[in-house]
């Protein structure tokens, strides 16, 4: 789109929007980490936009030492790689054996975990939170994980489907020549080659459950011990007026990961959040 | 190798775990979402059968009725928000001249990788009454159209829906910066040759060959209004009164404050056959997108 490098009028004013809405999406973020680093003085009075004049970072020390924020950070780590490796461990084995290996009905069975695409978490809330606590679930991490899994599956799936078909027939029989069982086949040769699939559904379902509050709600809400980050954020909730800069330190603590994550793998990231659309559409 | 490939021992080892897994917890509650909500139960007694008697109540209550003006509402203010700006902004960061695209792009899709409560606590802060960011700003420019945001009876709903639109935008915006990396940079030479402007030749050639993204687009975001809930949970609790109440809040509240889970597992139901309906309707809006598709891939004009 050559004609656009003339810097016309029209292209001035659009240009201004861009930046205008930067300032919508970024500000608020950066609002927050501002006041994370003011005192309350500074921030309902003197100085609630800017950049903060003395930096409060006894706020950071305030929410890491008396607000629970490590338990959290703990809680969120270990759910989100509890739950990576649960959903990686079952979709690749199953996608492995709906796609490369022959049997009757494997069709059937892809669809019907498929089906899980069009069920929203918010309709299933109640029969879950009843099937953990059947399960005697409720009270520990596994209360988090394993319906956080069952949830990604069919994403999870989906995606490692579509690259299994990429994948030529002729790995496994030279496998099965070479005297390699059907198991050392999967573990050396075809896991390895769907890595990419892997790092893609890694992200989304660690983003995914390091940012969920629906589920982790009603399951851990009630339990101090295991609640995650999103939970602990609310902890602030209703007092509002006592200390806003711990609450923002500990907002900020909540973000930096997910952040850091999105800034290092930005293309990874927003494949793996929007392959979705692929699977879905 | 077929005797290989068929080994029923290792098929049923590899397919266990994922079936076991969401058997138990997916598919077999929303059978319970079906079932129970015919009968009347507390959670933990005996379930008594009593048939359609939930879904009348549910149909008959006014909170019913604001739910789902509250979900379309919903619907359609993150709907047009995102698509209007996810389009215009998408396009003008696929110019590969354009200055500062990189930057855009991450600013535009950070919201989309918060948690949704640091989000939502965030914009409480900002539109809170007295302390909040927004009217501060309003008092400083010396206008004093100050309000309070969230305690209004007809405004919370739009203000709740703003946020979960400044959110998801960047979600979309990536959706529609994929597709438009996927058509053919010869469209845009041939418009160029008949003399067409940049604005003409998106309207008439980015616009239409991006159905399919923007059927999923619109997949998600108008079952995301009617399923709306983390931000009334957390910044209004479906208040002032049942104002800002949505499906979804009214089975939370039935089953989790006053546990009467019969009658939240119908709300629930409505709630799923309620997306199946946007679902459905969308399929046959965008009954032509895939044959449009494959003509495209197959390299035809579309």
């Amino acid at each position: 789109m050559k004609t656009s490098r003339k810097q016309s009028m029209g292209a001035k004013i659009f240009s201004i929007c861009l930046w205008l809405y930067a300032l919508v999406s970024l500000y608020p973020l950066l609002w927050m980490i501002f006041y994370s680093l003011k005192s309350n003085e500074e921030i309902f009075v003197s100085n609630p936009f800017g950049l903060p004049a003395t930096w409060q970072w006894g706020n950071y020390v305030n929410a890491w030492t008396q607000y629970d924020v490590p338990l959290f950070f703990k809680n969120s780590l270990l759910v989100g790689a509890g739950t990576v490796l649960v959903t990686i461990f079952c979709a690749l084995l199953f996608t492995f054996a709906i796609s490369r290996l022959r049997w009757p009905f494997s069709r059937s069975v892809r669809t019907y975990v498929a089906l899980g695409m069009f069920i929203p978490v918010q309709a299933i809330m109640i029969p879950v939170v009843q099937t953990v606590n059947q399960l005697g679930l409720l009270g520990t991490r596994w209360s988090l994980i394993l319906p956080y899994a069952a949830i990604n599956l069919s994403f999870a799936t989906m995606v490692y489907f579509g690259f299994f078909q990429g994948i030529p027939k002729e790995m496994e029989e030279a496998a099965c020549i070479d005297g390699a069982n059907i198991y050392q086949t999967f573990l050396h040769i075809i896991a390895p080659l769907v890595s990419p699939a892997t790092i893609t559904i890694v992200i989304y379902v660690f983003l995914a459950s390091w940012n969920e509050f629906i589920l982790a709600n009603v399951l851990v809400g009630g339990v101090a011990k295991l609640k995650t980050l999103p939970l602990g954020v609310l902890f602030f909730q209703g007092q509002f007026t006592t200390d806003w800069g711990s609450m923002g330190a500990t907002m900020t603590i909540a973000s930096i990961p997910a952040i850091l994550v999105y800034v290092i793998f930005s293309e990874q990231v927003e494949r793996a959040m929007t392959i979705g659309a692929a699977v879905k559409g | 190798m077929k005797r290989y490939l068929s080994n029923p021992l290792a098929i049923i080892l590899f397919i266990t775990p994922t079936l076991g897994l969401f058997t138990i917890f997916v598919f077999s509650s929303i059978l319970k979402v079906f079932y129970y909500s015919f009968f009347d139960w507390n959670g933990v007694g005996t379930a008594v059968f009593t048939g359609v008697e939930n879904y009348s109540k549910l149909f008959s209550s006014s909170t019913f009725a604001t739910a789902n003006a509250n979900g379309f509402k919903f619907a359609l203010v993150i709907t047009v928000y995102q698509l209007f700006f996810a389009s215009i902004f998408a396009i003008a960061v696929s110019d590969r001249w354009m200055p500062f695209r990189k930057f855009f792009r991450t600013a535009y899709f950070i919201p989309v990788v918060l948690s949704v409560t640091v989000v939502c606590q965030l914009w409480t802060s900002i539109l809170d009454a007295d302390n909040g960011l927004l009217n501060a700003l309003l008092r400083a420019v010396g206008s004093d159209s100050r309000q309070n945001w969230l305690g209004s009876r007809y405004g919370a709903i739009y203000a709740l829906a703003f946020v979960n639109a400044w959110q998801w935008m960047g979600y979309q915006f990536a959706l529609i910066v994929a597709g438009i990396k996927s058509i053919s940079t010869e469209y845009y030479e041939a418009a160029e040759i008949d003399g067409a402007s940049a604005t003409r030749a998106h309207w008439h050639v980015t616009i239409p060959l991006l159905k399919e993204t923007y059927f999923f687009c619109l997949l998600v975001s108008v079952t995301g209004g009617i399923k709306a809930f983390t931000e009334i949970q957390i910044m209004t609790g479906g208040g002032p009164g049942t104002a800002t109440h949505t499906l979804t809040y009214i089975m939370y509240r039935a089953a989790f404050v006053s546990h009467r889970y019969g009658y939240g597992l119908a709300a629930a139901a409505v709630l799923v056959l309620e997306c199946l309906a946007v679902i459905l309707l969308l399929n046959y809006l965008f009954r032509d997108r895939e044959a449009k598709q494959l003509r495209r891939l197959a390299g035809g004009k579309p």
